[in-house]
């Protein structure tokens, strides 16, 4: 029996790197590199890194 | 004697009122017969001791911790609040056996406290009748029940929730990185927003 499809894109969370638990989750295309962005953390109130983070702690 | 009308004379009319109305040689804590405090508290404790030591062999879930406070057991504390029936005490209520009911005490709360405040600026505390803020009653009822406050005692500390145990080390933790951040978005623009990082965060 086939496998069933997987779909081809893939929610994402992006933590922010100021250490505060706060993140977004977006979706991204499955083929794509990590995301990265600058973002606005409501808990230090500023523009901070948000890098995605790994599920099994493998990266791309 | 003259010394004594002079101290008299220097003191505030509200006590000068309440001593011509209550005489300490009738009312006051000093002539109220006095407790003795270290036979009522060995016994206390003794019975204390024997009631709060649970068997080793029947775990008894109501064993645990101390016991509920005996309203109606003998108290030091209580022993000092002297209500002679000849002379009823101001402060305390009074209970009239003719009709079996209550009287409220002559002096509120509030009055007696203001009473002994201004009774200890003018060192003369003892001339009141016991009452329930006398300094004494207060001492031996706190060193009777212990501080209510859970932690506040020497070497005592309270657990407190997990954020409020955690949140010093979280607190630097944010403040580590926020210092590093500038730095860190230096290198993430200048490898490629992203294309060269290897540091990815785990989930």
């Amino acid at each position: 029996m086939a496998k069933k499809a997987k779909s081809r894109t893939i929610p994402v969370r992006l933590i922010s790197m100021a250490m505060t638990g706060y993140y977004r989750t977006m979706i991204r295309p499955r083929a794509h590199r990590p995301l990265s962005m600058l973002k606005y953390d409501p808990v230090v109130k500023k523009k901070v890194l948000f890098l995605e983070a790994t599920k099994g702690g493998k990266a791309k | 004697m003259s010394a004594a009308s002079s101290a008299v004379g220097n003191l505030p009319t509200r006590l000068r009122n309440f001593f011509a109305r209550y005489p300490p040689q009738k009312y006051s804590a000093l002539v109220a017969p006095q407790p003795t405090p270290r036979e009522a508290s060995q016994a206390e404790g003794t019975e204390a001791a024997e009631k709060s030591l649970p068997s080793p062999y029947t775990p008894n879930r109501d064993a645990k911790g101390t016991p509920k406070p005996d309203l109606e057991k003998y108290s030091f504390s209580r022993a000092l609040l002297h209500n002679d029936p000849n002379f009823p005490n101001p402060f305390l209520p009074q209970k009239i056996f003719r009709t079996g009911k209550w009287k409220g005490p002559r002096y509120g709360l509030r009055e007696q406290a203001d009473l002994v405040k201004l009774a200890q600026k003018y060192n003369v505390e003892p001339l009141l009748p016991p009452g329930p803020k006398s300094t004494p009653y207060k001492a031996a009822r706190l060193s009777e029940r212990g501080l209510a406050i859970k932690g506040t005692g020497i070497g005592q500390k309270v657990k407190g929730h997990k954020w409020e145990r955690t949140m010093e080390a979280r607190l630097e933790d944010r403040r580590k990185a926020m210092m590093e951040m500038p730095e860190m978005i230096r290198l993430w623009k200048q490898r490629g927003h992203g294309r060269g990082w290897r540091q990815w965060p785990k989930r």
